[in-house]
């Protein structure tokens, strides 16, 4: 029955995600990563993670992909004209860029397709838990984790301040 | 599992989420009869006795209306908003525990839909999903009016979600647990014999900010800018009609009870009362009115604000959200650490 499920939100994660990358509408583009998200939350809950998966939810979600929304419906972005191919030198370079990928994702599903039905059946991730997480997060890596927190500051005040000064550039009228 | 415990599963999850539409109806006919109160008129009077089959008279003539659907709208997801409202109001509603927890032949029923072990969050993981319901009725309405109030909605309930995750983290760090019934049990007792050990008592602060944010996330006076009347039409759901206009009613009445429900549970105490304790079905029944009490007194406090304060300026909206509630929760949790510490130190 997990596995059932479990299955059933892969899939559904996949499809999802290439009809993020293939809608010709950004804001349909926005929606079908939503999906996407959701049913890799399902998958997370599958095994044993739960509090990962809620923040998944809260954070990219309900938060990210909001604001996303929020500056496509600013802009009121139109729907994405079809490009006639360009150069032969870039279709020879993406051509190389799938196969090279297509080798490393063969390499990594050889390894988890090994060790992913082993989590789904296993005991419980003790991981996923909130309060071992917190242990984990305040006690062995506390000064990781403030270091993150740090940086993700500085990136904060960095982005704030670009922000100011473009708007004191624009042309007044 | 045996088919018994299939079907108190069932029954556990959907009575719930039946009964909560239902209760919408005669809170309509509240809210209008409250309203008509504070405003010194009758109020529906006319059909049934007190005007009570108003309000199922009105969510008749909803189905029964024609839709209209405007031209140039992205049908899909025009259509698919108003599902989303309904079904994230309902959904929250899950992990909200009703009443205590029944103990028949050996089986521990908790009445709750799924006592797991990140309750909260499992809420504010919902209520985020609630903005896409605003979001795409706003944007797939292909309208000024309907666009504004959706970019209005999708910034009000952003900023007020932050002030509200932070006040209820005072909660969470008093309980030491995500889990809803925790909150609830962690409340259970008195502190000098009579004074409930609510968390509303260590933390007004707290409870202040997370009531006054579920009025801007539930887009309740004085906080329904996304809808305002005067400026908007009727701003996100402007181009709906018959059951999908209904259908955002429907969600936002909800929505207001659930809102009144996780503060009755976070900070009064849940089903619990001090020196009452449940046992058997008579218990459990006790419990579940005992919750139902405490929300809709919050209810209530909903639909006499909306009829007392009149509707803030967006410009003062966004100022409250972000310069007073924002660092006010941020006090409030660390004197939520600080009195957990001095416990700590006491033990």
């Amino acid at each position: 029955m997990d596995r059932l499920v479990f299955e059933a939100a892969a899939a559904v994660t996949i499809v999802f995600a290439a009809l993020m990358v293939l809608s010709r509408n950004p804001v349909h583009s926005v929606l079908s990563l939503v999906v996407a998200f959701f049913s890799l939350a399902i998958c997370y809950v599958l095994l044993f993670a739960p509090f990962i998966a809620v923040i998944q939810v809260i954070v990219y979600a309900g938060a990210i992909l909001v604001l996303f929304l929020f500056v496509l419906m600013l802009l009121n972005v139109g729907r994405e004209r079809p490009e006639k191919t360009g150069h032969p030198i870039q279709t020879l370079l993406s051509g190389v860029g799938i196969v090279l990928f297509a080798g490393f994702l063969l390499s990594t599903l050889r390894q988890s397709v090994t060790s992913a039905p082993r989590a789904l059946a296993g005991e419980p991730n003790v991981l996923g838990k909130p309060e071992a997480l917190a242990r984990e997060f305040f006690g062995g890596y506390l000064l990781h984790f403030e270091a993150v927190s740090v940086l993700l500051l500085a990136a904060l005040v960095g982005a704030f301040v670009l922000a100011r000064r473009e708007s004191h550039r624009e042309p007044r009228g | 599992m045996t088919l018994l415990d299939w079907t108190i599963l069932v029954l556990r999850v959907a009575l719930p989420a039946l009964i909560l539409p239902a209760i919408v109806t005669p809170l309509v006919w509240v809210e209008r009869r409250v309203a008509a109160f504070i405003q010194d008129r009758p109020g529906p009077n006319r059909v049934g006795p007190f005007g009570l089959l108003q309000s199922p008279a009105d969510i008749l003539k909803l189905f029964m209306k024609e839709e209209v659907v405007p031209a140039n709208v992205d049908r899909f997801l025009f259509f698919l908003a108003p599902g989303l409202a309904v079904f994230a109001a309902l959904s929250t509603f899950a992990v909200i525990p009703y009443g205590s927890t029944i103990h028949i032949d050996g089986r521990d029923i908790p009445l709750l839909g799924a006592d797991v072990s990140i309750g909260l969050l499992y809420v504010f993981a919902i209520t985020s999903i609630s903005v896409y319901a605003i979001v795409l009725a706003g944007w797939s309405s292909n309208d000024k009016f309907s666009l504004m109030g959706g970019i209005r909605s999708s910034a009000q309930i952003i900023s007020y979600e932050l002030a509200m995750t932070a006040a209820a983290a005072g909660v969470i760090l008093a309980t030491g647990s995500f889990r809803l019934n925790d909150v609830v049990g962690h409340q259970e007792g008195t502190w000098l014999g009579f004074v409930p050990r609510w968390n509303v008592f260590v933390q007004p602060l707290g409870f202040l900010i997370f009531y006054v944010s579920a009025f801007a996330e539930t887009n309740r006076l004085p906080f329904d800018l996304p809808e305002a009347e005067p400026e908007l039409v009727a701003g996100y759901h402007t181009e709906y009609s018959a059951m999908h206009f209904g259908s955002y009613f429907l969600a936002e009445y909800i929505n207001v009870i659930v809102a009144s429900a996780m503060t009755a549970t976070l900070y009064f105490g849940g089903w619990s009362l001090p020196g009452f304790h449940p046992t058997g079905i008579l218990g459990a029944a006790a419990s579940i009115a005992i919750f139902a009490a405490k929300t809709a007194f919050f209810v209530l406090v909903f639909i006499w604000v909306r009829w007392t304060l009149p509707r803030f300026r967006y410009d003062q909206l966004m100022k409250l959200g972000w310069k007073a509630l924002l660092p006010l929760s941020l006090v409030n949790l660390f004197w939520a650490a600080a009195v957990e510490m001095w416990r700590m130190g006491t033990r």
